[in-house]
């Protein structure tokens, strides 16, 4: 039994109403208690900023992508090196460093958990095995079903019951937590050299819309009782005048389940373009966070994009060639059989290109206009829009309309007129800021059950304590001191363990990986359905036997079962 | 002022240094400084004789002169901004890096990475250089984009790849793909060369040897008489495969080819 007592914490933790309390936190075993004996360790919080441990709903740090990002940036890995030192393993690389490197930089920054953006079901083994040396975070993996044979055909025949067991099946057997949609249909037909430009264009030889694609696995979603819901990429990512994509897709999601929102939008700031072309791209995310405002059911991430080098990587193939079509820069392209695909280039995003600029004050405006900070939360869709270690920043430039002012200053001259960001006067308080890097994250996800993002009894005791007194510090002026407080925890305690200590990790991690395995009836099970398994036997380039991840890819899974209300 | 430093003998002589605090700056200070051996941080003084000559007051005074068994030295003159280099001998890989004014002089070979990604100043090797001279680091888009490199000898394979400003001079032959993705600047080949050029965005390559595989994406636009030289070139534009506006002269016809 190992006990621990964090003294003299402020505390902030929306999902328990309370708000900047002087308490103490007992801790026994990893879970938050009522009360510990005397003997327990101590730790004086000395009246700073303590907060749920930090959870990342959308963000890209292992899997085959990620390392292909690695492989073909060697430059990159000449950046951020450190030696090893203590506990700590030797790391390199800024914007797609090593998995360690991600890990320690999470822990420093009082990051608990982390969900993986996409892993393709077929590559999970890789996913799988990163997550294992990602060893401070808990880790979640969004499984990709957006260009899935079978999931289209099930579609095809309007069979939601077909397209849940499929999903199932595929989530046990891949371990994954949850139904991810890259830009639906479009990665597919692209494989075929096609695109499609709205979701209602038909993917080709299969005859299915990404509306109906979108619309179908909501259904099976919510009638497998995942705890988190569709998470999706919209269709049409970085094209000017894309803003109607978007809300065409908002316009499909129907308010389904109480607990939670029935449509997880992730990095909107790339689908909140207006105009025709790159040269008059406007914003409209006014029109974005309207629709959302009047919206309970979804819930979207901001997908800032903040200036400096960094790579993009995502399952969306067409989107990631049209971007190599600007940058003429090294490329790369991947098809996944059967089940989606991907695509990779490294982008400089510059405050002389008034596109950047354009696209930076769309996140911010996002996260501004949306009036409940549940539904906006704070993501740059790393490394998409910028490394996750720019998080401090972009809540320095929430707190503070000073700080946007002064960034503002030094944009290219035409950012003004595109876009409606100096005209926000909104600040961000602590307690939204909390909201939007973990209770936001905890509740989206589904894991404030798993005892994540808050601080009741019985919850897991990951506690990030950040070196700013927020009695004492106005973030509106202060701001520097809030995005250094940010950068590095005093403490990141890590299921009852200190793991880092003023930035520098000082264990051995052991994290878990979260999993989800639906339970459905017998008579839909696809692995007892001779029709599933003759095509995958035939089509698949793997054996259906050797397809699911074995246990020893998880050395310490957590699995949680839903019962489908099949 | 003058440092001299001469190498002792070591136990095993095979272990690289990486000497990248070895610049014309540092030693203002005098020379109380730090190099690793293998994995292990050294003191100078115990890998070499120091001999310091004479004051400074600044750092362009200074000269360091690196004698002995000098071969396996890594990443001497690495940021050097000012000053002077002599290598009595040859030098390890990536003597120069970033370096952005100043001179340095070998006399023997200098092993692969000479002047990667420098800015400014002027390298002199009077032996042969390695691969990837006056190249970019690996994944770098931008390799050397200014100063100076002139080698006496022969240098190897990817010779000023991703080269964008400044000159590179080798007055024997390159190996493999020479001058490959430049994108500005000037490589002057005395000697042969084999498939140079390719992907080439812009920039000037004079090769007076043979060239060996001649890419076949370069278009053959004019020929001409150089100045201070015999003869005429025949001036290439390329790499038109990638709407590149490099230009390539190369004296010496082309197997099959004759010059009008």
């Amino acid at each position: 039994m190992t006990e621990l007592l964090v003294k003299n914490a402020c505390v902030i933790d929306p999902l328990n109403k309370i708000l900047m309390e002087i308490m103490d936190i007992p801790v026994r075993d990893g879970r938050i208690v009522e009360s510990v004996s005397a003997g327990a360790d101590v730790i004086d919080a000395r009246g700073c900023l303590t907060l749920p441990g930090g959870i990342d709903s959308h963000s890209h740090v292992c899997g085959t992508k990620v390392n292909f990002g690695r492989y073909m940036s060697p430059e990159d890995m000449r950046a951020g090196r450190t030696a090893r030192r203590g506990k700590m393993h030797v790391t390199s690389g800024y914007y797609v460093p090593t998995t360690y490197g991600n890990s320690y930089r999470y822990s420093a920054m009082g990051y608990t958990t982390v969900l993986e953006g996409a892993m393709a079901p077929l590559e999970a083994r890789h996913t799988h095995e990163e997550f294992t040396a990602t060893p401070h975070q808990d880790m979640l993996a969004n499984t990709l079903f957006d260009g899935n044979w079978a999931i289209m055909e099930a579609v095809r025949a309007k069979d939601i019951k077909k397209a849940a067991a499929i999903v199932a099946w595929t989530l046990s057997a891949v371990k994954g937590y949850s139904i991810k949609l890259t830009n639906p249909g479009g990665t597919e037909a692209w494989g075929w050299g096609q695109d499609l430009s709205s979701i209602h264009d038909m993917v080709p030889n299969f005859n299915v819309t990404p509306a109906e694609i979108i619309t179908t696995m909501i259904a099976a979603n919510e009638l497998l009782g995942l705890p988190h819901s569709v998470h999706l990429h919209c269709n049409n990512l970085g094209k000017p005048g894309n803003y109607r994509t978007t809300l065409q897709t908002f316009d499909l999601v129907p308010d389904t389940n109480n607990g939670r929102q029935t449509l997880y939008a992730t990095h909107v700031q790339f689908h909140a373009y207006g105009g025709t072309t790159w040269r008059d791209i406007s914003s409209k995310a006014d029109d974005i966070a309207r629709a959302v405002n009047a919206k309970p059911q979804i819930v979207m991430d901001m997908g800032q994009i903040m200036f400096g080098r960094t790579m993009t990587m995502t399952a969306d193939g067409p989107m990631e060639f049209n971007l190599y079509c600007l940058h003429h820069n090294k490329w790369s392209n991947h098809d996944v059989e059967l089940e989606t695909g991907s695509g990779i280039i490294p982008v400089l995003y510059s405050k002389k290109s008034l596109v950047n600029c354009v696209m930076w004050a769309i996140g911010l405006e996002l996260a501004l206009l949306t009036k409940n900070p549940y539904q906006c939360l704070l993501e740059t869709d790393n490394p998409n829009g910028a490394p996750f270690v720019k998080y401090p920043e972009i809540i320095g430039l929430l707190m503070s309309k000073r700080y946007r002012d002064e960034e503002c200053a030094t944009l290219n001259g035409g950012t003004e007129q595109r876009t409606a960001l100096s005209a926000l006067d909104r600040e961000m308080d602590w307690n939204e800021i909390a909201i939007m890097t973990r209770a936001g994250q905890a509740k989206a996800l589904g894991i404030d059950a798993q005892g994540k993002g808050h601080f009741r009894t019985g919850a897991e005791a990951d506690i990030a304590i950040y070196p700013i007194r927020c009695r004492d510090v106005d973030p509106t002026t202060e701001y520097r001191k809030v995005i250094e407080g940010f950068q590095k925890t005093m403490y990141t305690i890590k299921r009852g363990r200190v793991v880092a200590r003023d930035g520098d990790v000082i264990v051995e991690g052991a994290n878990s990986t979260f999993w989800v395995n639906p339970v459905v009836p017998d008579d839909l099970n696809v692995a007892s359905d001779p029709e599933f398994v003759k095509k995958f036997e035939e089509y698949y380039t793997v054996r259906m036997g050797n397809y699911p991840v074995q246990d020893v890819y998880l050395p310490r899974g957590k699995c949680i079962r839903t019962e489908a209300a099949l | 002022m003058r440092v001299i430093l001469e190498t002792k003998q070591r136990k095993k002589p095979f272990l690289p240094i990486e000497a990248e605090t070895i610049i014309p700056r540092n030693f203002l200070k005098g020379p109380a400084l730090t190099v690793f051996e293998g994995n292990k941080e050294r003191l100078l003084s115990d890998l070499f004789w120091i001999f310091v000559e004479g004051t400074a007051v600044s750092p362009d005074k200074v000269e360091v002169i690196l004698k002995g068994d000098t071969a396996r030295i890594k990443r001497v003159g690495e940021y050097m901004d000012t000053g002077t280099i002599r290598i009595q001998g040859d030098i390890g890989m990536h003597c120069g890096n970033f370096m952005s004014g100043g001179v340095i002089e070998i006399s023997g070979n200098a092993d692969a990475w000479l002047g990667r990604e420098m800015l400014g100043g002027s390298i002199i090797c009077y032996g042969n250089a390695g691969h990837y001279c006056a190249s970019g680091y690996r994944g770098e888009k931008h390799g050397m984009k200014g100063g100076r490199v002139e080698v006496m000898g022969d240098a190897g394979d990817f010779c000023a790849e991703y080269l964008t400003g400044g000159e590179v001079h080798i007055h024997g032959s390159c190996g493999d793909m020479a001058g490959v993705e430049m994108k500005g600047g000037q490589l002057i080949i005395e000697g042969d060369a084999t498939r140079p050029c390719g992907n080439m965005k812009d920039g000037t390559c004079m090769i007076f040897g043979t060239v060996h595989h001649m890419l076949p994406t370069f278009e053959k636009i004019d020929t001409k008489k150089l100045p201070d030289r015999d003869g005429t070139v025949v001036v290439y534009k390329g790499d038109v495969a990638n709407r590149g506006k490099g230009i390539l002269m190369i004296k010496k016809p082309l197997v099959g080819e004759t010059i009008s």
